[in-house]
């Protein structure tokens, strides 16, 4: 453990980024380990997605270094970083309404039998890896455009088992899904972790967050705003550092967070 | 002509039972509209066939319907994957005309021989493909304004080239669209055996792929359609290419060059289309292209190709056009694209693309030549025979659309 600790498996350092005149992200540092989940939080548009975005080679960022295995690394594109063992859950699910669910499922990485799709292959693959999240869709068969967000939030999960990645980022994953299902999804990300990846979770709900989380980093303005160990820190911590409150005084509703997956205190 | 068998696109909604509808129906060539289009052909054919005292089935008139129309179902082929990739090409009916003069032209004045000229022909196409892919994929102009441009740059192109009618060409080349297979095997009866033997081939040829496609299914232990199902389902292909065959064996000449033309076209591009990787991602960029992108699909390399393999396509068309005219001139392929189009859209392709078939646009294109061929040899007046095409397209969509709104889907 201690070898794969000095040197992350992704790092990204000074990472800035502006949109005209939105500075999305600002000199913003992130590492993350083998066998380790790190949690990305911050109110709505901290730059959580944005950074997302920078790992799966969806942005470039105007300034900063990404480093994969302590090798500096260039993403130019999506495929770069798949290449790279990047693989990525994006908050608004990026698939095609038009295709069924084996097709998106290998949409981009489509297996072949010479020039042929090896759609049978394809096809069993995708009901082995639907079983195994005991996800509620009807058919590997089914168009997207007659499942529920949830069904299709379990193939856009589904979707970083193929291939072998090595990096998993998922942006609020677990929005849509219900309580049976977000459990899921939270096993899913201990298999992923048992199995030596290194997982990027983006979420708004603490619970879960500190159900499968070894660390939370915050963000805020697009900065780095505090770096939490999930076995040491209170809720309050947490939410300080989101909100950028002093610590001491509690937010006035602390109730559970559970249910509120966007909404945080002001 | 049902090869492109995929399960993909647009598959009927409202399945949540254990086994779906769709997955019952699923082998069957896809979905309901895909059977609610060959019915519609079967109607209409057998409704002309009634209005016209049987005169629209008579042999020579058959053949002359696929040499009238195989213009339309090779532009369909191409139209329908740009249709379903999000896309739409306004420019082929002047492609049609500046690419029928540069072949005329390489004949009549310098002299090469035909095939010389057919392949200078459809690299000259894929030419004007490759400029217009590379303006919609590289520089990101919708196609509908590249293509519109097109359409003035190549017919401007086209009368410069073709300033006075360019006839005088080769009966080689004639032959193309007007000419028949030999009847080298004799015949039985008046009945030419080249063509009854191609009509056999072409039914096994099929019949085999099915059986291996439902083998392979087997093999992976997934859903294949029950045995009745899909020997009902031969048993109609066999009926609809055997009468085609019997048909077409007693007219003239046998079978027609460009309906081999268009078969083989039909074969490759439903198998591109239902069977390949870059078949899958010109339906993956049309249904979603930011999804696409982020998944990795090259959309910009599948647009530039798209646009490629249609401007091939529309020299195709050239060809098939000029040899039917006997000469090139510079109004040819007027209005062609519109043609093309209304046959992708009657044969089930979606406006907003990520859906549509090979077999559904040259089912589209058949209809289209089917009303033509039967209003004529009624003696309707052309003016009524647009209008009535007219309909029939506006009809055909917006059946499709209170059909998909009933199944609950958009
Ligand atoms: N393509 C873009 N063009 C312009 N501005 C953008 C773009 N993408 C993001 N931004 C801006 O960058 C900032 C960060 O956005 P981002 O989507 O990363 O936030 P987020 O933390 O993911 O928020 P949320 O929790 O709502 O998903 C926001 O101010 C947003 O408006
Ligand atoms: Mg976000």
């Amino acid at each position: 453990m201690s070898d794969e600790a000095r040197v992350p498996l992704l790092a990204m350092r000074g990472i800035t980024m502006r949109f005209g005149a939105v500075e999305a992200l600002v000199d913003v540092d992130l590492e993350v380990h083998a066998h380790e989940v790190v949690a990305l939080v911050g109110d709505n548009g901290a730059g959580k997605s944005t950074l997302a975005k920078m790992i799966s080679g969806v942005l470039q960022p105007d300034a900063g270094i990404i480093e994969i295995d302590g090798e500096p690394v260039t993403v130019p594109t999506p495929q770069a970083a798949a290449a790279l063992g990047v693989a990525t859950v994006f908050q608004d699910l990026a698939l095609c309404e038009n295709l069924d669910v084996t097709s998106n499922l290998f949409l981009g990485r489509e297996l072949r039998s010479r020039w042929v799709r090896d759609d049978g292959q394809m096809e069993e693959v995708a009901r082995r890896i639907l079983r195994s999240l005991s996800s509620r869709i009807p058919s590997v068969r089914s168009p997207l455009s007659t499942l529920s967000k949830g069904q299709r939030q379990s193939v856009a999960i589904a979707r970083t088992l193929i291939g072998s990645p090595r990096i998993v980022v998922l942006d609020e994953p677990t929005a849509a899904l219900s309580v049976v299902q977000t459990a899921e999804v939270l096993t899913h990300i201990e298999q992923l972790r048992n199995l030596g990846l290194a997982v990027v979770l983006i979420s708004h709900n603490m619970t879960d967050v500190r159900a499968v989380a070894d660390r939370i980093e915050v963000l805020r303005h697009g900065r780095n705003n505090g770096s939490l160990d999930v076995a040491t820190s209170s809720y309050e911590e947490v939410i300080a550092a989101i909100t950028g409150a002093p610590t001491e005084p509690r937010p006035a509703q602390h109730a559970p967070l559970r249910s509120s997956t966007t909404a945080w205190p002001a | 002509m049902s090869v492109d068998m995929n399960t993909t696109p647009n598959l009927p909604a409202g399945e949540r039972a254990r086994v779906p509808l769709s997955q019952r129906l699923g082998g069957l060539g896809g979905n309901a509209r895909q059977y609610g289009i060959f019915g519609a052909l079967v109607v209409i054919i057998l409704l002309f066939q009634v209005l016209t005292d049987g005169k629209l089935l008579l042999a020579n008139n058959v053949a002359s319907l696929f040499q009238q129309n195989a213009y339309v179902m090779i532009l369909a082929i191409g139209m329908v994957m740009v249709i379903v990739a999000g896309h739409i090409d306004l420019s082929v009916g002047s492609v049609v005309a500046f690419v029928g003069g540069i072949v005329a032209l390489s004949m009549r004045d310098l002299d090469l021989p035909w095939a010389v000229a057919i392949l200078i022909g459809l690299a000259a196409g894929a030419l004007v493909g490759a400029w217009q892919g590379f303006w919609v994929a590289y520089i990101g102009i919708p196609a509908f304004i590249v293509t519109l441009a097109g359409m003035l740059v190549f017919r401007g192109l086209a009368l410069v080239l073709v300033g006075e009618t360019v006839a005088g060409l080769p009966p080689e080349f004639i032959s193309i669209a007007g000419g028949s297979l030999p009847n080298v095997l004799g015949f039985v009866g008046n009945a030419d055996v080249v063509t009854l033997v191609i009509g056999a081939v072409a039914f096994l040829a099929l019949a085999f792929t099915q059986v291996r496609a439902r083998q392979s299914m087997r093999k992976h232990n997934l859903h294949a359609e029950p045995v009745g199902v899909f020997i009902t389902k031969l048993v109609l292909v066999a009926l609809g290419i055997g009468a085609l065959t019997v048909i077409l064996s007693f007219s003239a000449g046998g079978t027609p060059i460009v309906l081999v033309i268009v078969g083989v076209l039909v074969v490759v591009y439903s198998f591109l289309m239902g069977r390949t990787v870059f078949g899958r991602h010109i339906y993956a960029i049309g249904g979603n292209r930011a999804a696409a992108a982020l998944s990795g699909v090259s959309t910009k390399r599948v647009d530039f190709w798209i646009f490629v393999n249609i401007g091939v396509l529309a020299a195709v068309a050239a060809i098939v056009t000029t040899s039917r005219a006997g000469a090139a001139i510079a109004a040819a392929g007027q209005n062609y694209e519109l043609d093309a189009i209304a046959a992708c859209f009657i044969g089930g392709a979606a406006v907003t693309g990520g859906i549509g078939r090979i077999s559904g646009a040259i089912v589209g294109a058949l209809i289209m030549g089917v009303l033509n061929m039967g209003l004529s040899i009624m003696a309707v007046d052309p003016a009524w025979q647009q209008a009535i095409k007219g309909l029939v397209l506006l009809l055909a969509v917006a059946f499709d659309l209170l059909n998909k709104r009933r199944a609950g889907t958009r």
